[in-house]
């Protein structure tokens, strides 16, 4: 890996190493016994080991001289890691909190593995975590192939890739330490906000530079979205997270947004992560990984570009739903509502498009797993969209809004949808990206799809069936008019479906530990020359089109 | 004119609607544009070509 | 002329780019730019007090150990939950709130309304062990708080940041800030008078924890509790706006 790099790029990747570990150590010395220390001290060590790697490969020799003929694939292959080290991480911590509400004493009296602490690691874990590493590898590797073009920069995608990571890191840790800003998905303070609009600027311009390079004279649809994703991302992350530190020595902060702006602007995030992060992305995954999969182009590219603009357009007026009959005025909730229900046009444009461009190959979807993995997450992906648009509408949201029904909403698109697509896009990339025929082990593959989709279907029944229980038993009353449970009431109903639902996660968890092993051993097998693909070839008549630009 | 809340209420409501039509017209446009036809046929189907390196 | 502009958008990838932030702006913009104004449109609260210190110190605990996930702290406008928790949330409850609280999930009931609902020795007695008071609870168990002594090095730095943001602390307030969370918890002293004259009369003092020798997150997060709902004085219990749709 470190022998992509010439010896300049070595030095100045130390160097940057250097700059930011001292940064950290800067961290450590102000700020005394404030967490703010402990991040440093993080900081540098994450450093250190990436220096010690890059030390390691120092000397190894000089990479060929035209490095343009081949594309970049390290930091995709180890972006593909570093997601699934995440994915078993996030989901522990799930099954974790998740075993907490049934049995409490799980927290075992300590003030780190309390509830609310646990569980922004696990949204954050499985989240930026395991979904941003997977579309920050997938991304890479995408737009370089659409684009028949090597990506711009040599260490900027790695500056991408780890300084990402050590925000996920500084986090993950934080929220241990009790520093976090408590807006939902956005939990972690401002100096690792800040850290982290460097990264995706960075994210941004080698993302930019790729296609402006391109080789092709149109930018594949997959990359609109994969754009989408980064550029709101950007500006959501920012416009949120505005806040003021109570000193520069301290993690503390206090938002600059009051009461009810707060609360709008927080959901206006907290949606639009859903469409942007959770969404977009993993649509960009979908539109390649699928054709490609499938063997087959995508069933209509016009629909495509229709519903792409069509959830860019709306996604970002569907917030205030997540506030029906709060203090919001009424009009943003309506508002809210509308584009909500509008929202499922062309969320169920693009799963119809997928399942469509799958007409007619149904006998590879019965006899390849990978292929079902994303077959499936495109139907979880047109059930949570109907389900979230149903639940937008006022009088649903009644009922659902605080019970577990969001929760089962949020799971079936979050493990049917964001971990079956990526599983399946997985499965595809790492055989092409390490040159092996096929995945390690085509069974193992299978044995991962059972075992994700019993989880999921377990996790969402039982969250379907608590969630409206308790809506329904928090409204019933009794003849004489008075509420006929009290909340503990409610709560005693709840502890079966918590119990199911531990265990539905623990089946899900088993599935992403086997696939994390499969993934790992086809990397690691030794190299079996098969075809020819490897060795660099003279360019074929089709690659040889008039280039753009 | 006093800029009160109904005023930019008002505002955003009927501006923001007249963007959403205008901006589905310009999409339309694009998407059904008959000489855009054929780039976006053959960007469907060149992803499945096989691509082992950069075209330079 | 329409292709050609097409065209040109997708070649320049940056065309693109502003091409999808044109797209996705418009709708943060409508919805949240006349918040701004909303100042006007809120119900006025001429005698709503601010945080004092401690429950400033309390409210930071309750975000730092995630309360907010499974509590939430806002009624809405149904008649099941008016009935239930008490007068349903109004905006300007929520002024002074960096960040709201309002929280998307009640695995455990709503607080917005729980100042003076139990005595302070319920909630510490809850806190150390939810399930000594509510056998079925799942709520986790709070023992270190009592344990742990409140830092209040970083009190007027908190207010500090409080007011550049725009809440109105007087200078007297945040120079007095630690005296004044050290005397909130201790009933009459000499600084209680103090405080009461900046913060209100309404302001409860007492030694929440049952300890007055030591300042601890217990004293902050149970005073904290107590002032949920009571900033404001809110008119007599009013019937929700909207009665719950399916309510029988
Ligand atoms: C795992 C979810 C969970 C977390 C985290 C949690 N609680 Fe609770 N809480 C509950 C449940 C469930 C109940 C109802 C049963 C009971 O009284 O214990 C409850 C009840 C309460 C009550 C009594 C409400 C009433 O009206 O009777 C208070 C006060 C309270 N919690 C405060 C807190 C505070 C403060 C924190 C943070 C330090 C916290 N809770 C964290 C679940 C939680
Ligand atoms: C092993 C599988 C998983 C288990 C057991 C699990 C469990 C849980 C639990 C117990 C909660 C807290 C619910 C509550 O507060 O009542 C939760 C919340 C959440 N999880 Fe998971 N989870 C899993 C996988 C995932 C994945 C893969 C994702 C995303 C890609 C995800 C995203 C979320 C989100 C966004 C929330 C917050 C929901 C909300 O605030 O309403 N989870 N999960
Ligand atoms: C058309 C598309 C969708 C619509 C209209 C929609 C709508 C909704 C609604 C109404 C809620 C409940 C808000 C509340 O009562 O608090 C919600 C919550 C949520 N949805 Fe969706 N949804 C959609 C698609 C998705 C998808 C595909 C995901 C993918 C993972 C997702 C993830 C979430 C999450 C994480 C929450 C929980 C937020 C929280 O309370 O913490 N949604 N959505």
């Amino acid at each position: 890996m470190i022998a992509q790099l010439t010896l300049n790029e070595r030095t100045s990747a130390l160097g940057l190493l250097i700059l930011v570990a001292l940064t950290g150590a800067l961290m450590a010395v102000i700020g005394g016994d404030d967490p703010f220390a402990a991040h440093g001290v993080i900081i540098i060590l994450f450093c250190a080991v990436i220096a010690a790697f890059v030390i390691s490969g120092f000397d190894a020799p000089e990479p060929r001289i035209d490095r343009q003929d081949s594309y970049y694939d390290d930091p995709t292959k180890v972006g593909i890691g570093l997601s699934m080290a995440w994915a078993v991480f996030g989901m522990f911590m799930g099954v974790w909190v998740a075993a907490q509400l049934a049995w409490p004493d799980l927290a075992f009296d300590g003030a780190w593995s309390s509830f609310g602490r646990i569980r922004p690691t696990h949204t954050t874990g499985v989240i930026f975590g395991f979904g941003g590493n997977a579309l920050i590898a997938t991304s890479f590797h995408v737009v370089q192939r659409t684009s028949r073009v090597r990506l711009a920069g040599q260490i900027s995608p790695w500056f991408v890739l780890l300084g990402y990571n050590l925000f996920c890191l500084l986090a993950v840790t934080g929220y241990f330490m009790g520093v976090t800003q408590s807006k939902e998905y956005a939990e972690p303070e401002w100096y690792a906000d800040l850290w982290l609009v460097v990264v995706w600027v960075t994210y941004f311009v080698v993302f930019l530079r790729t296609l402006a390079r391109r080789r092709e004279p149109h930018i594949y649809v997959a990359n609109w979205y994969f754009m989408a994703f980064i550029v709101v991302v950007a500006i959501l992350h920012i416009v949120n997270n505005l806040a003021v530190p109570i000193s520069f020595t301290q993690s503390k902060s206090y938002t600059i947004w009051p009461g009810v702006q707060d609360a709008m602007v927080q959901w206006w995030y907290g949606h639009n992560a859903v469409a942007f992060f959770l969404t977009a992305g993993f649509l960009g995954m979908l539109y390649y990984y699928l054709p490609k999969r499938a063997e087959r182009p995508i069933f209509s590219y016009r629909l495509s570009i229709l519903s792409f603009w069509g959830i860019t357009f709306f996604y970002m007026w569907a917030g205030s739903h997540h506030l029906h009959y709060t203090a919001l005025p009424h009009w943003v909730q309506n508002l809210g509502m509308t584009f909500s229900v509008m929202l499922l046009v062309p969320s169920w444009a693009s799963a119809g498009n997928a399942l469509l461009t799958l007409n007619g190959a149904w006998d590879k979807v019965r006899d390849d797993a990978t292929l079902r993995f994303m077959m499936a997450a495109v139907v979880f992906y047109g059930l949570s969209t109907f389900e979230g648009s149903f639940m937008a509408i006022r009088p649903v949201n009644s009922l659902s809004h605080y019970t577990d029904w969001t929760v089962g909403h949020v799971h079936a698109g979050a493990l049917g949808w964001v971990a079956l697509i990526t599983f399946g896009s997985l499965y595809t990339l790492v055989p092409a990206l390490w040159k092996r025929p096929q995945m390690y082990s085509p069974a193992l593959v299978e044995a991962h799809f059972w075992l994700a989709i019993a989880g999921t279907l377990i996790y969402v029944f039982a969250m379907w069936n608590s969630g409206i229980i308790q809506g329904l038993m928090w409204r019933t009353y009794t003849e004489e008019g008075s509420l006929a449970y009290s909340f503990v009431d409610t709560l005693v109903a709840m502890y079966p479906y918590y119990i199911a639902r531990t265990v539905g996660g623990a089946l899900f968890l088993l599935g992403a530990i086997i696939g994390s092993y499969n993934i790992w051993m086809t990397a690691k097998r030794p190299f079996m020359p098969a075809a020819t693909d490897d060795v660099p070839q003279a360019l074929s008549p089709a690659h040889a089109r008039v280039p753009a630009e | 004119m006093i800029v009160d809340h109904d005023t930019v209420v008002h505002f955003a409501k009927s501006w923001g609607l007249f963007y959403l039509i205008g901006f589905f017209a310009v999409v339309c446009v694009y998407t059904f544009w008959p000489s855009n036809r054929q780039r976006f046929r053959d960007a469907k189907s060149k992803i499945l070509e096989r691509d082992d390196k950069p075209c330079r | 002329m329409r292709e050609f502009f097409h065209r040109k958008i997708e070649r320049t990838a940056i065309g693109f780019v502003l091409a999808i932030i044109a797209a996705a702006s418009v709708g943060g913009i409508v919805e949240i730019a006349p918040l701004f104004t909303i100042q006007e449109t809120v119900e006025h609260a001429p005698n709503m007090r601010l945080y004092t210190p401690l429950e400033l110190a309390g409210r930071n605990i309750y975000v730092r150990e995630g309360c907010y996930a499974c509590h939430s702290q806002m009624v809405r406008t149904l008649r099941d939950e008016v009935e239930r928790y008490g007068q349903y949330s109004l905006a300007v409850e929520s002024k002074y709130d960096h960040p709201m609280l309002w929280g998307s999930k009640r695995t455990g009931p709503d607080l917005a309304r729980i100042g003076g609902k139990y005595s302070d020795y319920w909630h510490v007695a809850h806190l150390h062990n939810p399930r000594e008071v509510t056998p079925e609870s799942n709520m986790p168990a709070y023992r270190f708080l009592s344990r742990t002594p409140l830092e209040t090095a970083t009190l007027q730095s908190d207010l500090n940041a409080m007011r550049s943001i725009g809440v109105p602390y007087t200078q007297e307030m945040i120079d007095h800030a630690v005296k004044d969370a050290e005397a909130q918890a201790t009933p009459d002293s000499e600084n209680a008078a103090n405080l009461l004259k900046r913060y209100g009369e309404k302001t409860q003092v007492s030694a929440f924890d049952g300890v007055t020798t030591q300042l601890t997150e217990m004293d902050a997060l149970v005073a904290y509790l107590q002032v949920l709902g009571r900033l404001v004085e809110l008119p007599a219990k009013q019937a929700a706006s909207q009665p719950s749709e399916r309510a029988p």
